[in-house]
């Protein structure tokens, strides 16, 4: 699933990659070197011991007398003669003064009649430090090749990567709202230069898929009114005849026309959220939306069966078509209306910056993510076009007004915040 | 009164001209942009009820000649098209009204008589009924000159009972009437019922009794 995948950003990869290649490289190479180097200086060591040892040989021929320089040769006279002894081995080193290692060759050989044992010493440490050393700065050098070819190697690839992070900002900015072409930044890479040409013939295809879905809702919003009319007209001129119907087609009549009133609405309200969306309100007045609501309240009370009470303590200053204000209170209103609860009261208050709105419920919203979508209705019992709050959210968007939905208290509240979010 | 109906949907002519003509008007179509521009040309017309989508040609551009040609024919847009816009731009090209589709032919009628009034008459605000007066301008009813003290709704539920006199208006025509698109708002129309309700007392207080009920939960102002 790509969703379980962890996300990482591409550059953050890339680099992590390098530098894991090149950490796993380093310590291998110094592994191998250390070993290497090792066994050199340790052959090293026994051929000078060995040389040694020749030498000190043909000496004794010459003068059969042992001698001593501890700890590097000693010569004893033995009786027999034993086996060629090349071990590591820990004495006291009078001229440091302290235990030392070293390498010790002991040979055993007869000369002139008699038995030698020859043993001949070199001190480990120099050649351990001239490991260390050559390690060490074998360790630096190449650490810094890698850091300088990690960020050369970085900046390259922020370099490359530059057209393809700029148009996936783009994309990310895309609105199908907007009439704005996507500004996608060109690139040398033939793969970038293919994606962005994919990239502008799918933002194409989709904005034109959308505006016709649009201009088909609108047309056929349009198209309805008029055979709506008709309908309309003829069963008015029906309840009219001379002579008389009876109660119940009067009733039957009467029940189509309100149904082509709900019809009625609804085109007219997906038609209103279709100029909406294509910005075709754009006379922006700044204007006091609690006088507007407090304006609509007192339209509605006469509607209404509860009472709605007001409370406004600040003016709140809004720039928005005047228009579209008034629709906004009016939905707001008339939403509270419609859900609320008989015998309770509907209040509508304000803060500095918003205006919140609120009616009786008994239980909080199922669906509280699906409030705002088109057709929505929490219940089927209110004969509602399910457009009300669409349209409300629309009109915030386009103004960049926050709304919230909250449930506290049994009472259903909605909160308008004007101030810019 | 004559009146012209440019519509091009003939279903809608007929329907509009069966329900005016109960009132002794004369009605004459006009199906298309040609026809009504020849019509008008020819005829003199009390009123005009313009579609602005003819087929052949916008009824704004009838307009637009009519008030070229200095015609004082009171015009009242019907028209499919709800955007604001559109009724202002109807508006300011001289039309008298705009109605939008659908609507309801009692609405169509009241508003053809308010046009008619305020025109021809030279602004005569005042409508009779037997002992009923009602002044417009004023927005005063007086039952034999005896003003009525009558609440907003209840004025504008006594002018649009008097213009549809001897017509059926069911509960949803007249909620319309008063509140246009908020009156899908009530399930019931219990506020309809109080507000008729309150009129028919206060008139039939001061002796006029013309509300009666149609079918059990219609309404229909008639002369006894």
């Amino acid at each position: 699933m790509g969703d379980t995948l962890k996300k990482i950003r591409l550059i953050r990869k890339t680099s992590k990659t390098f530098l894991g290649i090149s950490a796993l490289l380093m310590l291998v190479s110094t592994v191998a070197l250390y070993f290497y180097l090792r066994n050199l200086l340790q052959s090293e060591v026994e051929e000078e011991l060995r040389s040694t040892e020749a030498r000190i040989e043909s000496s004794l021929v010459e003068n059969p007398e042992p001698f001593q320089l501890s700890p590097v040769v000693e010569i004893q006279k033995v009786s027999r003669l034993g086996n060629e002894v090349l071990k590591d081995t820990i004495i006291y080193d009078p001229s440091q003064d302290e235990m030392e290692e070293f390498r010790e060759l002991s040979t055993f050989s007869a000369i002139n009649g008699e038995n030698y044992r020859i043993t001949v010493r070199a001190l480990v440490v120099e050649s351990e430090n001239i490991l260390i050393a050559v390690v060490i700065s074998y360790l630096v050098i190449i650490l810094l090749v890698f850091l300088f070819l990690f960020y050369v190697n970085r900046s390259k690839n922020q370099k490359l990567w530059t057209p393809f992070f700029h148009n996936l900002e783009q994309m990310k900015r895309f609105s199908l709202s907007s009439d704005a072409p996507i500004a996608l930044m060109d690139s040398e890479i033939l793969e970038f230069s293919e994606l962005n040409t994919e990239i502008k013939l799918l933002t194409n295809k989709v904005r034109s898929d959308y505006r016709n879905l649009k201009q088909y809702t609108e047309d056929v919003s349009h198209e309805m009114q008029t055979p709506l009319a008709i309908i309309q007209a003829k069963i008015e001129n029906m309840i009219n005849i001379e002579e008389p119907l009876d109660d119940q087609q009067f009733e039957q009549l009467t029940s189509i026309q309100r149904d082509i009133q709900r019809l009625s609405q609804m085109t007219k309200r997906l038609t209103l959220l279709t100029k909406i969306e294509n910005n075709q309100f754009a006379n922006v007045e700044q204007l006091d939306i609690t006088r507007l609501m407090a304006v609509t309240v007192q339209d509605f009370c006469e509607i209404s069966n509860n009472a709605i009470k007001v409370d406004f303590e600040y003016p709140i200053k809004v720039d928005m078509d005047p228009y579209l204000a008034t629709v906004l209170c009016n939905n707001l209103v008339s939403n509270a209306i419609k859900y609320n609860i008989a015998q309770q009261d509907i209040v509508v208050g304000s803060t500095v910056d918003d205006i919140s709105i609120s009616n009786a419920g008994t239980t909080p919203l199922k669906h509280p993510d699906s409030l705002y979508n088109r057709f929505y209705r929490e219940s089927d019992g209110v004969k509602a076009t399910g457009l009300g709050l669409a349209i409300v959210k629309r009109i915030c968007d386009l103004y960049g007004f926050g709304i919230d939905y909250r449930f506290s208290g049994d009472r259903h509240v909605f909160t308008i915040h004007f101030g810019k979010k | 009164m004559k009146i012209l109906i440019a519509e091009d949907e003939t279903e809608l002519q007929k329907s509009i001209a069966t329900y005016l003509e109960r009132d002794g008007n004369v009605c004459e179509m006009a199906s298309d942009y040609h026809e009504a521009l020849y019509k008008i040309d020819l005829y003199e017309y009390d009123l005009l009820v313009l579609d602005i989508n003819l087929i052949t040609g916008s009824g704004l551009d009838i307009l637009k000649l009519l008030k070229r040609n200095r015609s004082e024919t009171p015009t009242i847009i019907i028209s499919a098209n709800n955007s604001l816009d559109d009724k202002l731009e109807g508006l300011d090209l001289g039309a008298d009204d705009y109605l939008t589709k659908p609507f309801h032919l009692a609405e169509l009628n009241s508003r053809i008589k308010a046009v008619l009034r305020r025109g021809k008459f030279g602004g005569n605000d005042r409508l009779e009924f037997h002992e009923i007066s009602i002044d417009t301008r004023s927005r005063t009813a007086y039952v034999n000159e005896q003003a009525l003290s009558l609440t907003r709704k209840e004025f504008d539920l006594l002018l649009f009972f008097v213009t549809n006199k001897g017509r059926v208006l069911s509960k949803e025509i007249i909620a319309e009437h008063l509140w246009g698109d908020h009156s899908d708002l009530a399930d019931n129309f219990d506020f309809i019922y109080v507000h008729i309700n309150n009129l028919r007392k206060k008139l039939t207080e001061a002796g006029a009794k013309y509300i009666k009920t149609a079918y059990g939960s219609g309404y229909k102002f008639v002369e006894e």
